[in-house]
């Protein structure tokens, strides 16, 4: 027996029918067509399929669709402002933090929760910021050094 | 200095950066076709077993399923990556007779989505009769051992040697000799895409494959074998792929079954492994037994070597073979060993089968052989670094028969990794420094695949426009080969790096390349593809040099679009302009350029080795025996450095790797049964556990690759381990022989070492 | 001096290579030929990995010696 699902993604408000199972995660891919968003495992331990959830970083294969009822979401394909890439996008790609790039969205999305949370974290909160993201191809030090570039404002938000 | 190249060496995005920070680029795990079917693979719970009997009934009819498949609907062959022995191909992929590991396929479903697929395999109905069966290698070995695969003696697959100078002669000359044995762990690749694969039949029997792979030329030839198509008739496809390390070269169960359940239905269906069945159903590190005997004289001389290795191979004989040979070659490295000798045997277990992964049996031959080194150096009372220094390879050495090493920096590694200790000075209490050197080839020039192309080629076509499209079967698996090879085209025609395209992993519009494997992209693709931007540059030269007028005395060169003669740099014309007038000057005929590589008289294992040192330091709790690796500093070379960014992700990377090889990553097994199948189980560098990475970068210049470029990828997976267990006895004086140390091992280590201490 | 391998004939430097070569390979025409010598080829292999000094290509290695020399 399908549910109603009301979820606003990226800024934009859906009016879903989903099944009672169904995964946040699910929803965005399948649904919503937002493969940007991936599965490593899931069972809420590598995550790749991490998104923002009312500005919290969550891993969308741990929740049920339904639990997300009423809330705003955000994936990475909602970090860049039309073609204006967000500055943890742009710090990226100069530090070449990514490589295979399955883990990439997932990074993102945590990354840009930590600093939501706290625009000036140290070094170790960094860290423990990424630590619920496997990264198999970089060894994280310069997805570290990308957040680290943007704390100290070397990338201005696109206006 | 500035550099003389305009591209190579500088810090660019990946040309497909964009794609995949903002969630767009397209894996195999992302396609949806029309129509398209999902698949599921039944698998054996038993490790050894008949199969005496296969009731599908049921699960046919639950609604949504539209085939059930076992291996009756096969042609019933078997197959293997060492196809030119057919003995070697031993895996059926899926089983009729019998199954031979916890996680061997024997039916596979294609219903309309996931979870019914899933429901259906729970109504297939398998009777087997379970068989004796045998996991450890040493046990296998035995003349009553269950036999995995009738008709193999001993259990053994296969059995390797390599030898050289009269070793028995010189261990008698040896002033001092050590017998050690070490015991290599096994590891899983976790990939963070799963193995993955949509196939697709036509009616007109012709087969497209979207997969997550390493080799797109190698599936198609594989599906070829296996399906009896011709291969033209097939078509794979890379696209963007979520990590290799080794594990997806070779062709795997969601590729060949949804291939065969596809062949039932002309509908597209997609497998997507899921994450327990990437543990313990594709391949993994080949775990060894190593036997090593080293002798040396009392100045530090290393004067023999004999190693005896046992693996243990799983059932099937995968890509273990090369990993049982390159154990044993790596093992003689990086030192000048005038007597050597290497005996190895694969040994056939009923667990999942070992493979490649990222080293190919060098980070094992490199944990054993630097830890037993830096024992042989203190027995001696010879600093770590000197003995390195007194036996270490040096250019244009020849190991005897096997390989000619033109380009090594290994001497400036050792220097540039001696300062480094140097300065960090008096260390901690606990803390300890431990170093490793390693040398990895820059691909393999064997051809057990029985391959009749070269081993690299690449297309280029140069548009009106002046940008060109580069057509290549390497494979971009993340580790950025579609940058690289851009960047040497677009070197090679003086362009920006912009003005080129990769087309690259599909066999229906790329020429064939053995692809990513081996650390042989660079050098081999890069080949192919510098000869092909040659040969249009030569093109475009012809109608440069009739424009120009130019006394036929010069010399004409391009740079930054710009074509003039290379005494007169002002003296020139637009690279673009030439090329409009050159295609129209042509009849319209785009510029073609064709380039390929295969190794020869380059010595029986690879054209170029790379080399590096690496330091480890650690802090120990000597309470808990927990360790923390502090820093990880690395002095390699890797010749020509064609893109910074790049290298510095392969060596970063590494050490997550390999240094999670030495310091937690595991497969323990209980009678065949992998007990950490998840990644919250299977315990992996995250990023609070990630030393601090510096980098030491020595200039090398190799002749063989292009503009001097080798080897950046899988060598740097081969010290660490080594490199850790050297500095937790540099540390508090414990000596752990087999993978991972885990800080279990270096507190019992501890406890023993105090108790022999009081008992003295 | 060379050594030609009885069953496919690669031809090696030494007898002891063409021991090696002939255990290697280890399929079945090569078995029965190293068992038709007196040889048991799972015992040849046990002397081999047991222990260090490549006692099992030794021991085939000087049949070898007598039996597959040829001139050139």
């Amino acid at each position: 027996m399908k549910k109603e699902l009301k979820i606003k993604v990226n800024g934009q408000p859906y009016d879903l029918f989903v099944k009672p199972k169904t995964l946040l995660s699910e929803v965005l891919r399948n649904d919503l067509g937002l493969t940007g968003t991936k599965r490593g495992c899931n069972s809420s331990s590598c995550g790749a399929c991490t998104v923002m959830l009312n500005g919290m970083s969550v891993k969308s294969c741990s929740i049920l669709a339904l639990q997300a009822n009423g809330s705003e979401v955000v994936t990475v394909e909602g970090l860049a402002k039309g073609n204006k890439l967000s500055p943890l996008q742009n710090a990226f790609l100069d530090h070449g933090s990514y490589q295979c790039g399955f883990c990439t969205p997932g990074m993102l999305m945590s990354s840009t929760a930590l600093l939501t949370e706290n625009p000036k974290p140290t070094k170790e909160e960094m860290k423990e910021g990424i630590d619920g993201n496997i990264c198999r191809c970089t060894g994280y030090n310069s997805i570290i050094r990308a957040i680290t570039a943007v704390v100290k404002g070397e990338y201005k938000e696109a206006k | 200095m500035t550099s003389k190249f305009s591209v190579i060496g500088q810090r660019v995005h990946n040309i497909d950066g964009t794609e995949k920070v903002t969630g767009s680029a397209k894996y195999t795990f992302d396609v949806v076709l029309p129509n398209m079917l999902y698949g599921k693979v039944l698998r054996s719970p038993h490790p050894h077993a008949k199969i005496l009997k296969i009731d599908t009934s049921k699960a046919k009819k639950l609604i949504g399923v539209k085939a059930v498949v076992t291996g009756k609907d096969t042609l019933g062959r078997k197959q293997g990556i060492w196809r030119r022995f057919p003995e070697l191909c031993d895996e059926e992929i899926l089983c009729r007779e019998k199954v031979r590991y916890i996680g061997d396929p024997v039916a596979a479903v294609a219903a309309i989505d996931e979870d019914i697929a899933e429901e259906a395999l729970d109504l297939i109905e398998v009777e087997y009769e379970p068989l004796p069966a045998v996991f450890d290698p040493l046990e296998a070995i035995k003349e009553d051992a269950p036999q995995v695969h009738d008709g193999v003696e001993l259990n053994i697959n296969i059995n390797r040697h390599i030898e050289w100078g009269d070793v028995d002669e010189a261990f008698k000359k040896c002033d001092h000799i050590r017998e050690d044995q070490f015991k290599c762990s096994s590891q899983a690749h976790v990939c963070m895409e799963t193995h993955d694969a949509v196939a697709s039949f036509g009616h007109n029997g012709k087969l497209t494959v979207w997969t997550s792979t390493q080799s797109s030329y190698y599936i198609q030839r594989l599906y070829a074998d296996m399906l009896d198509m011709r291969e033209s008739d097939i078509r794979v496809m890379n696209r963007h792929t979520g990590g290799g390390f080794g594990s997806k070269f070779e062709l795997d169960s969601a590729q060949f079954c949804s291939a065969i359940l596809s062949q039932k239905l002309c509908q597209p269906v997609k497998i997507v492994l899921s994450r327990e069945e990437e543990f313990t159903a594709t391949k993994r590190r080949t775990p060894m037994y190593y036997f090593l005997k080293l002798g040396a004289t009392k100045d530090g001389t290393l004067l023999a070597k004999e190693a005896r290795v046992i693996t243990e191979g799983g059932a099937y004989t995968a890509m273990g073979a090369t990993a049982l040979y390159l154990t044993g070659f790596f093992s003689s490295f990086p030192y000048k060993y005038p007597n050597y000798r290497y005996d190895g045997y694969r040994v056939y277990t009923n667990t999942e089968p070992s493979s490649a992964m990222r080293g190919f049996g060098a980070p094992q031959s490199t944990f054993v052989g630097e830890s037993q080194l830096d024992m042989m150096a203190e027995d001696l009372g010879i600093d770590p670094i000197e003995i390195r220094r007194k036996n270490g390879m040096t250019p244009n050495y020849e190991v005897p028969g096997q390989a000619f090493i033109q380009s090594c920096g290994l001497h400036q590694c050792l220097d540039s990794i001696d300062e480094h200790i140097n300065k960090r000075g008096k260390l901690p209490p606990n803390h300890g420094i431990g170093v490793a050197s390693y040398g990895f080839m820059s691909g393999g020039i064997f051809n057990w695949f029985n391959t009749p192309y070269a081993f690299s080629a690449a297309v280029i076509r140069i548009n009106i426009d002046g940008k060109a499209d580069v057509y290549t079967g390497a494979c971009d698996i993340g580790q950025g080969s579609n940058t690289t090879l851009a960047m040497i085209a677009a070197e090679e025609l003086g362009i920006k790096l912009e003005d080129v395209r990769v087309f690259s992993g599909d066999t229906g519009i790329c020429p064939p390349d053995l692809g990513a494997w081996g650390s042989r992209q660079t050098l081999m693709s890069g080949n192919a593809v510098k000869r092909a931007a040659a040969e249009c540059k030569s093109q475009i030269m012809e109608f440069a040099a009739a424009k120009m007028g130019v006394n036929i005395v010069y010399d004409l060169d391009i740079k930054d679009g710009w074509i003039h003669i290379v005494n007169r740099p002002e003296r020139g014309v637009s690279y673009y302009d030439i090329v409009k007038g050159a295609i129209r000057g042509k009849d319209g005929v785009a510029i073609m350029g064709r380039g390929h590589y295969t190794p020869h008289r380059k010595g029986m294992i690879s054209p170029a080795y790379s080399f590096g040192v690496q330091a480890a330091e650690v802090a120990v709790d000597v309470e808990t025996g927990r360790y923390k690796l502090v820093n990880v500093t690395t002095a390699h070379e890797s010749g020509t450095v064609i893109n910074p960014v790049g290298i510095e992700g392969q060596l970063e990377g590494a050490i997550m790797m390999a240094g999670g090889y030495g310091f937690c990553e595991d497969q323990p097994m209980d009678d065949g049964k992998i007990l950490n199948p998840s990644i919250a189980d299977y315990k992996l560098i995250r990023s609070l556990d990630m030393p601090e990475t510096d980098i030491l970068e020595i200039d090398t210049y190799e002749p063989e690759g292009p503009f001097g470029a080798k080897e950046a990828g899988e060598g740097l997976t081969n010290p660490t381990a080594g490199a850790i267990g050297n500095a937790i006895y540099k540390a508090v004086g414990v000596r752990i022989y087999d993978l991972p140390i885990t800080p279990e091992k270096v507190f019992k280590a501890l406890r023993e070492k105090e108790k022999k201490a009081k008992s003295k | 001096m060379s050594y030609q391998c009885p069953v496919c004939n690669k031809v090696s430097s030494s007898a002891l290579d063409l021991s090696r070569h002939m255990i290697g390979r280890g399929d079945k025409a090569h078995r029965d030929w190293i068992n038709s010598k007196g040889f048991k080829y799972s015992e040849l292999l046990t002397l081999q990995f047991k222990s260090f000094g490549g006692e099992g290509y030794k021991a085939l290695s000087e049949v070898l010696e007598k039996e597959t020399k040829t001139k050139g």
